[in-house]
């Protein structure tokens, strides 16, 4: 999967899992921030982020191991989505 | 303000029903987490909890949280020797959370995978918190004020808070408080999906600890205004003499970092009962073994107490968090612990954090007496209650 | 002495009015029926960036009363400031939807963000964040009178000088579920209706020093249990709740002005709140529907009851007295001042 092709995936999840308007996620990019207090980022708290693991976990098949440091994934779209295409194991 | 005592305990617990065999448990420091019968766990990452064992005193059907409730409640105001006109004015303040979910819960799954949809009246009768409080209150024929709690976790806490401020204002002179939960799948699922539980019996403050472990149960106290105990000679356990329930108004589930609300609610009970945090020989800790809550409230007991200074074990070890009864059972070791002398253990406890500047008594109860203790219950999201008991 | 409570704010949200005491105010001087869901639109004008998406509608409801109550109260809220909410269903939408989650697609059809509203504090929680209220928050879980329930608890921690000002209401949501449901438990005709109203009760003292309006004061109030089954109507009308009510607001039965009832159109219910009140008053006061009639039953209008007690009670020149009782046979009574 090409990190383009997640992201447009990950759009989906923001408005289906975590209920945002969708007017808000179609101007998400990949250099969008993803933690809350960025400027410019999209406003995720630690609730958010469970959510949002649960569903790439559901969606792409990845499971998320708790012993690692996530954080530098879910810096910005682009890691996350970087992250996720190389991990994928449905499409 | 009258002075607030203990006249009367209730339990039923994963130890099986009855006061005597929950200290039993409790005191040995046996972990009674096993794996689920109740619901289906298929597929979840934690498939254990601290069920009540079978059989479940009362009617089934009868949903089985208030069973618990009435049991527990049962054994309490026989224990304190209420008569008739003594219950007729004690006021009920019960903490619930579940309430008969997992009836409901039944009906539902069966509703919707059947796609029939059978009378629902016998499995949602008792769907509300407030169900166990209507069915303790007309078997046992209470006629004082009467309240359900819902806060979370600390409901069976916040109970015995609430009923101690009617019986200290002197709004009635006799409460029964206390709190019951039965395993639920909405509960136990949630917890699985928040990546809160632990695969394997949960060890708090434990190094290696991962999670919590979810119980269920009921315990419930008498409480009394001290004088009115004296005139009817009843026998006192203890003294309720102080409580403190805040808020962080933090974060709907994450508690505040520094664990500032937890705080504020042990220094109140502290001020409130005008004891000395050295006087405080024992903490029973909320202690779920989640990473976050014994890092913080190993803080939070740190900034009241200082390093080292005071004995501190969690009942879940043993029991699992029982949620709504959590506050009140544990509440019921306290007490104990006071009465009979050995604190309590922390089971599952092999490698103690070494950020927890405590000793928490791993395994084995400790032979001491103790003047004073706290009980700590710290829900979900910053409701925060802490109870504290002092030798009668 | 016995701190006097006195109510400085009210925040409505329902089918009727949504807005503070003025607002409140011109409801109660023409009110109109207004039962049933109320529009979104009301609601979402309202409330930060965020929360719409984050906070379930019940929560939402209670959050937006709260914050109006206390911008009409013009009160500051820290760590001595409580919050006791009462409601009768909760967030059960919320718990349908995290259920059905989990039947559509199993472990990973289950949603973080919902769970936590499964359980019944999540609007008290909502509303203690929204305000910074830090000290103790209560949720009342009861049928029927959850509201009065809180106002007498909130009363109690005044008084007794825990709290130096307390949020206190009620808070419920029409929902399909629940509706089918009480249809079949059989609570014979009540109507439904949803929203939050959350007042600020504080002593007179801090009230006087803040230079805060006054829209009432609580004299007195007591509640009981009546002997009943679990989601039954009792045989007796003997009950010291009134009374008790009453001896607490120094009051006699013949000082009372208007009488408000918690009748909803439960017709065996109701008639045994006419029999209640009957025994322990006489026939002699007028009576008037503490607005459930107009607002439909929900855990709000019990705190409204109270406002509208005090208006009465100001216009009337004699205190008002707010009753409920319950199915299961919880009774509550509160005498309310100007």
């Amino acid at each position: 999967m090409e990190p383009k092709e997640v992201l447009d995936e990950l759009r989906t999840i923001f408005v289906t899992r975590l209920r945002f308007e969708p007017h808000r996620v179609a101007d998400v990019t990949l250099d969008t921030p993803l933690p809350k207090g960025v400027d410019g980022s999209i406003g995720l708290d630690s609730l958010d982020f469970i959510e949002l693991s649960l569903a790439v976990e559901d969606r792409f098949g990845i499971v998320m191991d708790d012993a690692q440091d996530l954080a530098p994934h879910f810096a910005t779209f682009q890691t996350l989505c970087h992250f996720i295409a190389e991990r994928a194991t449905t499409t | 303000m009258k002075r607030v005592v203990v006249t009367g305990l209730g339990a039923i617990s994963p130890f099986g029903p009855g006061v005597k065999a929950y200290w039993e448990g409790v005191r040995s420091g046996t972990c009674a987490i096993r794996p689920v019968t109740l619901i289906e766990t298929d597929g979840f990452r934690c498939r254990i909890a601290a069920e009540v064992p079978d059989p479940v005193p009362g009617s089934p059907r009868r949903a089985r949280a208030d069973r618990l409730a009435l049991a527990a409640a049962r054994e309490a105001i026989d224990d304190a020797g209420l008569g008739a006109a003594e219950r007729k004015r004690a006021a009920l303040i019960v903490g619930a959370v579940g309430g008969g979910m997992l009836e409901a819960e039944a009906w539902y799954w069966h509703a919707r995978r059947s796609g029939v949809a059978p009378r629902a009246v016998h499995a949602l009768r008792s769907i509300l918190p407030y169900s166990h409080a209507d069915v303790v209150g007309s078997r046992l024929g209470l006629g004082g004020p009467r309240e359900t709690l819902v806060t979370a976790c600390s409901s069976g806490a916040a109970s015995l808070a609430v009923a101690a401020d009617l019986v200290a204002d002197g709004v009635v002179p006799v409460a029964l408080a206390g709190g019951a939960d039965a395993l639920t799948r909405i509960c136990f699922m949630g917890f699985n999906a928040l990546r809160l539980l632990d695969p394997d019996p949960c060890r708090p403050f434990d190094l290696a600890r991962r999670g919590m472990s979810i119980g269920e149960g009921a315990g419930f106290v008498v409480l009394e205004d001290a004088a009115h105990a004296r005139a009817r000679g009843a026998r006192v356990y203890a003294e309720l003499a102080g409580s403190g329930t805040t808020t962080d108004a933090f974060h709907v589930t994450s508690p505040h970092p520094d664990g500032e609300g937890m705080a504020r609610a042990m220094a109140t009970a502290l001020a409130r009962a005008r004891v000395a945090p050295k006087s405080v020989g024992y903490v029973n800790a909320h202690g779920t073994a989640t990473l976050q809550n014994d890092r913080i409230e190993a803080r939070a007991l740190r900034a009241v107490f200082g390093d080292g200074a005071v004995l501190v074990s969690s009942t879940k070890s043993m029991i699992g968090h029982t949620m709504a009864a959590a506050g009140s059972l544990e509440a019921v070791a306290t007490i104990l612990a006071l009465v009979h002398e050995p604190v309590p253990p922390t089971a599952n406890l092999t490698t103690p954090d070494p950020d927890v500047a405590f000793d928490c008594v791993p395994a084995i109860a400790r032979e001491t007496a103790v003047e004073c203790a706290i009980s700590n219950s710290f829900g979900f999201g910053g409701q925060n209650v802490t109870l504290l008991f002092r030798r009668s | 002495m016995t701190p006097r409570v006195v109510i400085t704010g009210v925040g409505a949200v329902t089918a009727g009015v949504t807005g503070g005491a003025a607002a409140v105010h011109a409801f109660l001087s023409e009110p109109r029926p207004a039962l049933g869901c109320m529009a979104d639109s009301a609601l979402a004008a309202r409330l930060l960036d965020g929360e719409a998406r984050r906070l379930s509608r019940v929560c939402q409801f209670a959050v937006t009363a709260g914050r109006l109550a206390v911008d009409d109260a013009g009160l500051t809220a820290g760590d001595d400031v409580d919050l006791v909410l009462g409601t009768e269903f909760g967030d059960l939408r919320s718990t349908v939807e995290f259920a059905d989650g989990y039947l559509a697609s199993g472990p990973p059809g289950l949603s973080a963000l919902i769970f936590p509203n499964t359980v019944m504090n999540t609007m008290a929680a909502a509303t203690t964040i929204a305000v910074g209220a830090k000290g103790s928050s209560l949720t009342l879980n009861a049928p029927t009178v959850a509201g009065e329930l809180a106002i007498v608890r909130a009363t109690a921690a005044i008084a007794g000088g825990r709290a130096s000002a307390v949020l206190a209401g009620g808070v419920d949501q029409i929902d399909p579920f629940l509706v089918s449901m009480l249809e079949e438990l059989g609570t014979g005709g009540e109507r439904q209706g949803e929203g939050a109203v959350v007042l600020v009760l504080e002593t007179e003292a801090a009230a006087r020093e803040r230079g805060a309006h006054r829209l009432g004061e609580i004299m007195g109030s007591a509640s009981g249990a009546l002997a009943a089954r679990p989601h039954g109507v009792g045989r007796s009308v003997r009950s010291s709740v009134v009374a008790d009510a009453l001896a607490a607001a120094g009051v006699g039965a013949r000082d009372l002005g208007v009488v408000y009832v918690s009748a909803s159109g439960d017709r065996a219910r109701d008639a045994w709140e006419t029999g209640l009140l009957t025994a322990a008053l006489g026939v002699d006061h007028e009576r008037r529907s503490a607005l459930r009639h107009l607002i439909g039953a929900h855990a709000g209008a019990g705190a409204l009851g109270v406002v509208a007690a005090a208006e009465a009670a100001r216009a009337s020149g004699r205190p008002s007295l707010v009753h409920g009782v319950a199915r299961g046979g919880s009774q509550v009574a509160l005498v309310v001042g100007p």
